[in-house]
């Protein structure tokens, strides 16, 4: 028998997926020397929120210091436009694939306030670690490991690890 | 199951194991493929092409001009010994000694982008020594002063009168290198030392910029 | 020579040109894998759906070992590449914390601007709380900074941490990804089909 139950949505297959990331990768290093990310754009997103409506402060605080750099937008770095690229793509390929839809997504044990409750609290999480790590699971895990570098493979265990271990735990948010 | 899908499953799994065999024997190429050492620095191709090239020689006409002018985007490095230096040098030198040249603190004068680097010394050979062992390590902007000390006493300090068969063109460099002697202080010969170098030129100040690292900063 | 950039080959005003370039097929690809759908990506910790590990292990590896034939071949210079600095503790307790937000939120930083960018509320949720995590953070710094700073290790690898040859390591990283998706595929078979 058939299974006639399927996911919605059909994706490239993953090792296929895997396969032109890894080219994406060994590109990006071969034309700029680093890696991939996507948190560094956030935490431009908040040096540049802060430094507007409160210099001051920011030039005070250790942290947003060193991204402030005088007549020069915090915005105006690599990882930004890359971010821009990052939604673009995302779009088109989701407007191809047919996925363009305004929609909470959510198990059905949930319900979307929970679900937006959860999402906030866990990308709240994950930049607040992302920050401490200097990287995220593109940036740092991905990245690193292209290299080989000794802090992406342990940042790497370390996110899988803890998420693994944490599981049980929020398995209703998901199954 | 239908038959079909069975059918397309079997093609899967065949397709799943071509891949990782692929995979096994490209990582496992790295681990047999004969290693070799990777040299610091230029590669051996483009190191002699440097060195066959006569590029890296800076006249002394050509510095003459700069000092005159006061140039400020060159640096004049003097490979001499220290007391070689303290007897004589030119305007605004700075002294490595060729045995010297490799001490970490030297690398931020030769490693860098600001300036054009001009070593010298009594003729051009312990000069061009400096000059193989910087471009060896791939610094940029090094340059060789074209006969060293002795070329600049003989052309600059004390040029030899053109004989009157030459053409205009030799009488003209003869007055200019008269004019530039006349500048560096020095209009007969036996008042060459360093003091008597320097006084129209002011010190001037050397900002060194090293050059940026390679590597690019920040991921995530 | 590679890395075109650092090398000077192509020009840094280039730079900004080449980053929506290689953002614009990065989020084509990953938004093509499926990381947009939260409850994919969660798939890895409750062994329904794999493809975060096979993703991800499949690119590491395409990419590690596309990167040392390209340094063998003379196309590229490793030691020229950005080595993610390794702060150790930095990095064990960023990433306890960040698994967390993983498997709280369902997704990471990357793909949940993907998933933004095709319209889940969801994901912009998200994205507002990885905002107020950085803003907490910043905030915070002095407290957390002898964490943040403590630790340095300096731009190590496993080269050097484990004093193996990084061919040898390769080989055998590829070893454990392909055992890794075999594995995963019998888990998926043994656990319930959840469909999204």
């Amino acid at each position: 028998m058939e299974n006639k139950v399927k996911n919605k949505h059909v994706y490239w297959n993953p090792y296929f997926g895997g396969f032109m990331l890894g080219l994406l990768l060994i590109f990006t290093f071969y034309i700029t020397g680093r890696g991939l990310g996507a948190s560094g754009a956030f935490k431009s997103t908040v040096v540049t929120f802060v430094d507007d409506v409160a210099p001051t402060h920011a030039s005070k605080n250790a942290y947003y210091e060193q991204f402030i750099i005088n007549g020069k937008s915090p915005l105006n770095t690599w990882l930004v436009f890359e971010t821009l690229g990052v939604l673009i793509g995302g779009f088109l390929s989701g407007a191809l694939g047919g996925r363009l839809k305004l929609y909470i997504q959510h198990a059905p044990n949930i319900t979307s306030k929970k679900r937006l409750f959860v999402a906030l609290l866990g990308g709240l999480f994950f930049g607040f670690g992302a920050q401490l790590a200097r990287g995220c699971t593109s940036g740092a895990a991905l990245s690193g490991m292209a290299v080989l570098s000794t802090g992406g493979f342990v940042t790497m265990l370390a996110i899988f690890g803890s998420a693994y271990a944490f599981a049980y735990f929020f398995r209703k948010n998901w199954i | 199951m239908s038959k079909t899908y069975k059918y397309k499953k079997i093609i899967i799994r065949r397709r799943y194991r071509i891949l990782a065999a692929i995979l096994i024997i490209l990582s496992g190429g790295l681990v047999l493929l004969p290693k070799y050492q990777k040299n610091v620095g230029i590669k051996p191709e483009t190191f002699l092409l440097n060195l066959m090239s006569p590029e890296r020689y800076i006249s002394t006409d050509f510095l003459a001009n700069s000092l005159i002018s006061k140039d400020p985007s060159i640096l004049l490095i003097d490979v001499r010994s220290a007391k070689e230096y303290s007897d004589f040098s030119l305007p605004n030198a700075t002294n490595i000694p060729l045995s010297t040249i490799l001490k970490p603190d030297n690398e931020t004068y030769l490693d860098q982008d600001g300036y054009k680097v001009i070593f010298y010394s009594n003729d051009n050979f312990f000069a061009d020594q400096a000059w193989l062992i910087a471009k060896r390590f791939g610094y940029n902007n090094i340059f060789v002063l074209k006969g060293g000390l002795n070329a600049w006493f003989n052309t600059i300090l004390n040029p030899e009168m053109p004989k009157t068969s030459d053409s205009e063109l030799e009488f003209q460099k003869y007055n200019t290198r008269k004019a530039a002697a006349m500048f560096f202080g020095i209009g007969a010969v036996n008042t060459l030392n360093s003091n008597a170098a320097t006084p129209n030129i002011a010190p001037k100040k050397i900002i060194l910029t090293k050059t940026k690292k390679k590597t690019t900063g920040g991921g995530c | 020579m590679g890395p075109l950039i650092p090398n000077g080959i192509i020009p840094p005003e280039w730079d900004f040109v080449i980053a929506l370039l290689i953002g614009i097929i990065f989020g084509y690809v990953l938004e093509a894998s499926g990381f947009s759908s939260s409850r994919k990506l969660a798939g890895v910790f409750y062994g329904y759906d794999f493809v975060v590990l096979k993703v991800f292990f499949t690119a590491a590896v395409v990419a590690v070992i596309g990167i040392y034939y390209l340094d063998y071949l003379g196309f590229i210079d490793i030691s020229k590449l950005y080595i993610h600095p390794t702060y150790l503790w930095a990095a064990i307790v960023g990433g306890i914390v960040m698994g967390l937000g993983f498997i709280l939120g369902g997704f990471c930083p990357g793909t949940s601007l993907c998933a933004v960018a095709i319209g889940k509320i969801d994901a912009m949720a998200y994205g507002v709380g990885i905002l107020i995590g950085v803003f907490i953070f910043s905030e915070f710094f002095s407290f957390i900074q002898p964490l943040f700073d403590g630790s340095n290790y300096g731009a190590i690898t496993l080269v050097d941490t484990l004093g193996i040859s990084p061919y040898w390591f390769i080989f055998l990283f590829s070893l454990v990804a392909i055992i890794a998706f075999v594995i995963s595929d019998l888990v998926r078979k043994k656990v319930k089909k959840i469909f999204y």
